[in-house]
């Protein structure tokens, strides 16, 4: 059975319907990757996934358990837990004080938190600045700072929003070199948005490919780059937009 | 471990010289500064504790020290209880209307929390004209008996409160507790993210400052052994808020200095007659404008500093 299943998903926001009857299926230990260009929905649907917008229609399963109507922090207690786009550290925390907050939820027995955080840190690469005031992070820094406090909730599943977005091509390297470690090494299950296709492609296993809100194909990375309509819809779009 | 040990002994020293002062100048007057100054310090630490953790601004709090003296005055008076219960009764009052406030208006993000609370306050000034015949109207209630006979040994007592509300909220701030309060403030959506429940921390702390603040509340009843809908102006709330800024918000020992401070600064500037409040405001202003960290705390901060031999 897959960890997490998504059936016939579907949200409007008055006149724009963001989600159009999206299913999908996350395998347990996979890296599932989530391409579309923007606006296509993919940060509505990390959203919907984990509640903090209601659907319309359809049916979220974390290992058959129903997800809908459940709020978002608890959703996180269930084991699935996200980073935004945007970073959005405690400002007026520490670094290690905004990783320790992640394990305050009842998920995370309260035993030992601050040993608990320094080793994440370690973990992404932070060691040396765990008493450093989160918000004079480098944008790199607050990425692993997202993905460290996202781990200290002690996730099944860890949803990334565009880890890369606005990282120079060393970081990429060394963060691509994280997930892919959290991935082998702890059996993290991990859905991925990323608009920076060469390391996208080979970090995941699957790739969903969604516009105007729907799946417009699925496969492995090799299939997709290959899809007329993937390329239709995103690789076309290249000549035009020169900032992705 | 040093500036622990610092901490400890400015505590003690400022314990002793606000205890020792009655003492040393026998006056009735000063008392009466200095009780006042500390129930006020209960009123801004319990404001600190969740407005200044938070960053969810609360300009009604003089609604829970209304409810808080009011309940004291109606069991002393009404109902003939002893004395003694009005403090837990003040505070229960406080609670219930904390959890009316609350639980509709933190769920919210954006102003409501902030609104609702004044209007509460100034709604509860109105209601309090309006059913004189239970309220005394404008008189308000009257022949309360003191908690203590003697002034100096109720100016102790107040001060021991006063004491007792910043170690517990102040051992609250720095525990988990305090650092989820402190999430909230950074980012409510991220805190979400975390696996917070935000709002059911948002409301908890409200009931906890609105219990401190209403058994301050009583207290100040059992002192003026008269209550009147004046507790429940706005002016009472700035003021509080004021002496958090003085004092250095979200420290929760600061805001007890910024009380001292603008309590006897309104007293010390009697002299300049009708000049009193431009000269109050013009200070504050200043205080405010180059100091926005506040006055008291980070002045603290430094002296420990310099204590411990100049390290950080």
């Amino acid at each position: 059975m897959s960890l997490l299943s998504v059936r016939h998903l579907d949200k409007r926001f008055g006149g724009l319907h963001a989600v159009k009857d999206i299913s999908l299926e996350v395998q347990q230990g996979e890296i599932l990757g989530i391409l579309g260009p923007n606006g296509a929905g993919k940060t509505t649907l990390y959203n919907l996934l984990t509640g903090f917008i209601k659907p319309d229609n359809g049916e979220v399963l974390l290992d058959g358990q129903s997800l809908l109507g459940i709020a978002s922090h608890k959703v996180v207690g269930l084991g699935v837990a996200r980073t935004f786009q945007l970073c959005r550290p405690f400002v007026g925390l520490t670094v290690l004080e905004n990783v320790m907050v992640g394990s305050l939820g009842p998920r995370v027995p309260a035993v030992d938190l601050e040993k608990r955080a320094h080793r994440l840190l370690d973990q992404v690469g932070l060691a040396g600045k765990a008493h450093a005031p989160s918000e004079l992070l480098s944008y790199g820094d607050l990425r692993r700072l997202e993905i460290a406090r996202a781990l200290a909730t002690e996730p099944r599943l860890l949803l990334l929003d565009e880890p890369f977005a606005g990282l120079g091509s060393g970081e990429i390297a060394a963060l691509s070199d994280l997930i892919r470690q959290l991935h082998s090494e702890q059996g993290l299950t991990i859905l991925l948005i990323e608009h920076k296709l060469r390391e996208f492609m080979q970090l995941v296993s699957q790739v969903v490919a969604i516009d105007f809100g729907q799946v417009i194909a699925t496969g492995t990375p090799q299939d997709i780059v290959k899809n007329p309509k993937v390329i239709e819809a995103y690789i076309g779009k290249q000549d035009t937009d020169y900032a992705a | 471990m040093q500036l622990k040990h610092i901490d400890r002994g400015g505590a003690l020293v400022a314990i002793a010289v606000m205890a020792g002062l009655p003492l040393v100048f026998d006056s009735r007057y000063l008392m009466g500064v200095l009780t006042v100054a500390a129930i006020y310090g209960i009123w801004s630490v319990s404001w600190d504790f969740m407005s200044g953790l938070t960053g969810r601004e609360n300009f009604g709090h003089s609604l829970f020290i209304g409810v808080g003296a009011y309940a004291a005055g109606f069991l002393n008076t009404a109902w003939g209880v002893n004395a003694w219960w009005s403090l837990p009764a003040g505070m229960l009052a406080a609670v219930v209307f904390a959890l009316i406030m609350g639980i509709p208006t933190l769920r919210l993000k954006g102003p409501y929390f902030a609104l609702a609370m004044l209007s509460g306050a100034v709604i509860m000034q109105r209601l309090m004209l309006i059913f004189w015949e239970y309220t005394g109207g404008e008189e308000g209630i009257n022949g309360i008996e003191p908690l203590i006979r003697s002034p100096l040994h109720f100016y102790w007592f107040v001060l021991g409160m006063l004491v007792l509300t910043v170690v517990l909220l102040g051992g609250l701030a720095r525990s988990h507790w305090g650092l989820i309060l402190k999430a909230i403030r950074g980012d409510e959506a991220t805190c979400q993210a975390a696996g917070l429940n935000v709002t059911y921390y948002k409301i908890a702390s409200l009931v906890i400052s609105a219990a401190f603040a209403g058994m301050g509340g009583a207290l100040y009843a059992h002192y003026q052994l008269q209550v009147s809908p004046q507790l429940f102006a706005v002016v009472t709330s700035i003021t509080i808020i004021t002496m958090v800024y003085v004092g250095g918000m979200s420290t929760i020992y600061g805001p007890i200095g910024g009380a001292l401070l603008l309590t006897l600064m309104t007293e010390l500037l009697r002299n300049f007659g009708e000049w009193r409040l431009m000269v109050y405001s013009v200070a504050l202003i200043l205080i405010l404008f180059f100091l926005p960290q506040g006055l008291v705390a980070p002045t603290w901060q430094k002296i420990r500093h310099r204590l411990a031999g100049g390290q950080p």
